[in-house]
């Protein structure tokens, strides 16, 4: 029991999170009917499992939200201000006694008229709704059960999670040394097959355990706007809020690390650096201020950014305030540089509010933001424009987090280098890169672009290893951020695994060199290098900015060039024939087995993939072995042509002699001396045209009204919607929007039929009953559309 | 009981006590991977159970001139602060319990060792430092600087 009141209570923690966020986004926007059904489902979803576990309080309170919130979706109820207030009491009641009933294990006496009373009181409220939501058939039970299946989850504790993580490692190092055994005792072929085997299923397992651990930052994100409305109706401020980026995936235990202090900087935001209303409008800015939060990956970072328009920090305030709080005494403060002034918001002891007020003034401040972060490696950020607002960036590394590493070499020793920040990878010998000593330092141009050069060696302290071969070396440019790159010169390059990447200790951290430690299949410990960080330790200037050099020039050359020179794939036939196409229309070449070519309708298709695509082909090729399809592409469809051997890929020669008549062959040139036939591809696309519709901007919506038998949705609807109407039958809406068009069979008049939407009248017979009969013969493919056409075509001039 | 259990090696070229409740365990490490650049009492790095430990060497600590790690040679597992350490030990020699208490440290020690001596214990006649083996990760701050 007691495990099923943890599991109810966790579970209800994060519903009720959630459930706060989307009340007040759904507040903003009461037509969104979604939000509105994913409330409505959360509630419903506590008042299942507290009825479960006999928890009176926590069932009645959840049963008058969900009642109050099926009235809206009814369309009963309007979806104001006061409503969502008085959900959200509900939802705060909820939290409390979940608070107690983990405390204590029981559910707390007590009443609640009060929060469900102040919902029954609004509803006494204007009768006529302000946003009338258009009434639908409801939810059942069943349609929410049926969608719960869908994020059906289970519950594991984070230390079993991890021993499965730490279990499943040792078992790839013991693997390891496993395979070194095989290998040295000569073992049979059968034994390593097998062995292979269960380590490729090591190998999947790794991967899946690692992914466990990892959550979208939405959940991070998702009680923040709830946060920001109700700072912001106590301060009386306005504020819109949003957020981005929630697909950005971190591991759990760094997400717990960051909530705290990313809250606090929220409510900083509100209560610090949004000025009161007369004060924004004598500003000149909107009423409305705005706070963003975003995150995003940045190389083996994740990057958490607060912006906010308010009023930003004050250098010379913080540093009067920083005095008179004796954080720092007035001789230090002349001494202090303007980055130095801002910083003082992380000294302990300082508080910028005049006073100390309820919601910021919490005994956390940004110091303790600060330490909480630089605990998990983290850095805090500000970028500070004063009067115009303030931006904190957050960035933690993705410590637990699996990386793809490149693995490099240098005075014999192995080190990795994310591999999201690794631009190109080229050999020091390469024609393409040239090394210049200039004055001391080292310059690399790769194609015409100049990079300062680090020799791994040198910025790690290290001697070159002479026995390394030269030949080995090799430049990697790398890109640590935005504007600046720089070419990292290695003694070799290994490969690139995937790595799960930890914090190193702090001392090794402190070098700045580092980003942390992993522990590769082969078991000994390998340094991630912070490629940010050499480049501080190198002390070079890797700005991108006025080094372009004849970059550009020699990119249009090369662009005309390519342009000049088509480029032609010369291929057999399976006749012996050597054929060429021009190269640029050609998407892919596959190869797929005999068995995907199959002929229908006296076409010969193949199926690649879950896709069925046209073949050029008079019949299926006989032959039991691989085909190889050429892939044309027009750019909407695609036409595969079947072919023996790609041969080559040359240029196009200037002389073309072209073909008498349009057909297959475009026409002929000479390709070493040898004919080469040329495939028109404009010629083959016109034969294999799919004759599809016009791409519609809005496909229009086709109401099938009563279809009793069944005839309309499997006979009609499949043409419909291959003619490009999106179909709805009998009682369906589709969101409530109105029908463009509507079709109805004659015999059955009793179907239900909406005056204002343009009609279609089928009947059975082949033949009119009348010249005045408009209906049509309802296996008249052409004369339906026809009519249908038409009719979507009037209602929408 | 706990309280009372001690491990006693030779550390840094000295006999001393180690409080067994500060320490993880007594393993051996075959030949650790470099860190280039690190501090210099960071002997490397190692791989045990999964986990990489940093390797310290409490000679540097003390003040001593460093020393090679040989392979097989034992170590000192201790968790600091959440990260995984091991202090190199030259020879480890028992784990006992010591009914003597604690008592405050006579005399003067090298600077060294005065930072990183807790107590002094009596056991089998001679008298041991007891050394808190967080105090040999970090090193002091006027060498560090």
């Amino acid at each position: 029991m007691d495990d099923l009141l943890n599991d109810f209570l966790a579970e209800t923690a994060e519903i009720l999170a959630e459930a706060g966020g989307a009340l007040v986004a759904w507040e903003a926007d009461p037509a969104d009917r979604a939000g509105l059904d994913a409330i409505f489902r959360l509630v419903h979803t506590i008042k299942g499992s507290s009825g479960f576990l006999s928890l009176p309080r926590v069932t009645a309170l959840s049963h008058a939200a969900e009642d109050a919130l099926d009235q809206v979706r009814r369309g009963n109820r309007a979806a104001d201000a006061a409503l969502v207030t008085a959900v959200l009491a509900i939802v705060d009641r909820l939290s409390s006694l979940c608070a107690a009933l983990g405390n204590s294990g029981k559910e707390p006496q007590g009443d609640d008229s009060d929060v469900i009373g102040a919902l029954v009181a609004v509803d006494q409220g204007p009768a006529a709704p302000a946003v009338p939501a258009e009434p639908v058939a409801a939810l059942t039970d069943e349609d929410i059960n049926a969608e719960l299946q869908s994020w059906r989850s289970i519950r594991v504790p984070l230390p079993l999670l991890d021993s499965v993580m730490t279990g499943v490692t040792d078992i790839v190092l013991a693997r390891n040394e496993f395979a070194r055994l095989l290998r040295e005792s000569g073992a049979d072929a059968s034994v390593i097959a097998s062995f292979d085997r269960l380590s490729d299923s090591i190998a999947g397992m790794r991967q899946s355990v690692s992914q466990m651990r990892m959550q979208r930052i939405d959940k991070l994100f998702s009680p923040l706007p709830r946060i920001v409305r109700d700072l912001a109706q106590d301060f009386g401020k306005k504020v819109r809020f949003s957020t981005s980026g929630g697909e950005v995936e971190l591991d759990r235990e760094m997400m717990e690390n960051i909530r705290d202090p990313l809250i606090h900087i929220v409510r900083n935001a509100i209560d610090h650096g949004i000025e009161p209303l007369d004060e924004r409008v004598a500003a000149g800015k909107g009423i409305h201020a705005s706070i963003d939060v975003s995150a995003r990956q940045s190389g083996n970072q994740i990057e958490i950014v607060v912006r906010d328009d308010g009023r930003g920090l004050s250098p010379d305030a913080l540093v009067a305030k920083a005095i008179s709080a004796r954080v720092i005494g007035a001789a230090e403060a002349k001494t202090l540089t303007p980055r130095e002034k801002l910083e003082l918001i992380f000294r302990p002891g300082f508080s910028t509010a005049a006073k100390i007020t309820a919601i910021s003034g919490r005994g956390v401040g940004m110091d303790i933001v600060k330490a909480n972060l630089e605990k998990i490696g983290g850095v805090v950020e500000l970028r500070n424009e004063e009067g115009r607002g303030l931006t904190i960036v957050l960035r933690v590394p993705m410590t637990l987090t699996i990386i793809s590493g490149l693995m490099v070499r240098a005075s014999g020793q192995y080190f990795a280098i994310p591999r999201g920040s690794v631009r190109e990878i080229l050999l020091e010998t390469s024609d393409s890169v040239r090394i210049d000593r200039v004055g001391g330092g080292e310059l690399a141009t790769v194609r015409g672009e100049q990079f300062p050069l680090l020799r791994l060696e040198h910025v790690l302290g290290c001697t070159v290893d002479d026995s390394e071969d030269q030949d080995d070396r090799a430049i990697i440019l790398v890109r640590p951020g935005q504007g600046h790159s720089y070419a990292l010169s290695v003694a070799a390059i290994h490969d690139h695994e995937e790595l799960v990447i930890k914090p190193a200790a702090p001392m090794i951290m402190a070098t700045g060199l580092y980003a942390g430690t992993t522990l590769p299949d082969n078991g000994r410990p390998v340094l991630l290098l912070d490629v940010q960080g050499l480049l501080a330790a190198a002390g070079v200037d890797a700005s991108e900015a006025g080094r372009i050099h004849d970059a550009s020039a020699e990119a249009a050359a090369e662009a005309a060039a390519a342009r000049d020179a088509a480029q032609l794939l010369l291929f057999r036939e399976a006749g012996g024939r050597t054929r060429g196409v021009r190269l640029s229309v050609i998407e892919r070449v596959e190869e797929v087995p005999a068995s995907a070519l199959f002929e229908s309708a006296g076409a010969v298709k193949a199926q690649i993939g879950t896709e069925i695509f046209p073949v050029h082909a008079a019949m299926v090729p006989a032959g039991p072995e691989a085909v190889k399809l050429l892939r044309l592409h027009d750019g909407q469809s695609v036409l595969c042509y079947p072919i023996a051997a790609v041969i080559d890929i040359v240029r196009l020669p200037d002389a073309v002699q072209l073909a008498s008549a349009p057909g297959l062959i475009a026409g002929v040139v000479l390709i070493g001396g040898e004919p080469v036939e040329l495939i028109d591809p404009f010629w083959l696309m016109a034969q294999y045209g799919t004759g599809q519709a016009a791409p519609l901007l809005r496909q229009p919506l086709c109401r099938l009204s009563d279809d009793a038998d069944g005839w309309a949705t499997n006979f009609l609807a499949p043409i419909l919607r291959g003619a490009g109407y999106r179909v709805v039958s009998g009682d369906e809406t589709a969101d409530g929007e109105r029908p463009d068009v509507q079709l109805c069979l004659v015999d059955e008049q009793s179907a239900p039929v909406a005056a204002d939407v343009p009609l279609v009248r089928l009947r059975s017979s082949v033949a009119a009953t009348g010249p005045d009969d408009d209906s049509i013969y309802r296996y008249d493919r052409g004369a339906l559309l026809e009519a249908l056409r038409t009719r979507v075509a009037g209602a929408g001039s | 009981m706990m309280e009372k259990l001690y491990l006693i090696a030779r550390i840094a070229d000295t006999r001393v006590a180690l409080r067994s409740r500060a320490i993880n365990s007594v393993v051996t490490v075959g030949t650790p991977v470099h860190v280039p650049a690190a501090p210099p009492h960071v002997a490397g790095l190692f791989a045990l159970r999964s986990r990489v430990f940093t390797l310290i060497d409490p000679h540097v600590v003390i003040g001593l001139p460093p020393t090679a790690v040989a392979p097989g040679q034992r170590v000192i597992v201790v968790d600091v602060a959440d990260h995984g350490y091991a202090l190199l030990a030259d020879a480890i020699e028992d784990v006992c319990f010591i009914d003597a208490p604690e008592t405050r440290v006579t005399g003067r020690l090298l600077p060294g060792w005065a930072r990183v001596a807790d107590a002094m214990i009596e056991h089998e006649g001679a008298s041991l430092l007891v050394v808190d083996p967080s105090h040999f990760i970090t090193l002091p701050v006027a060498r560090a600087a």
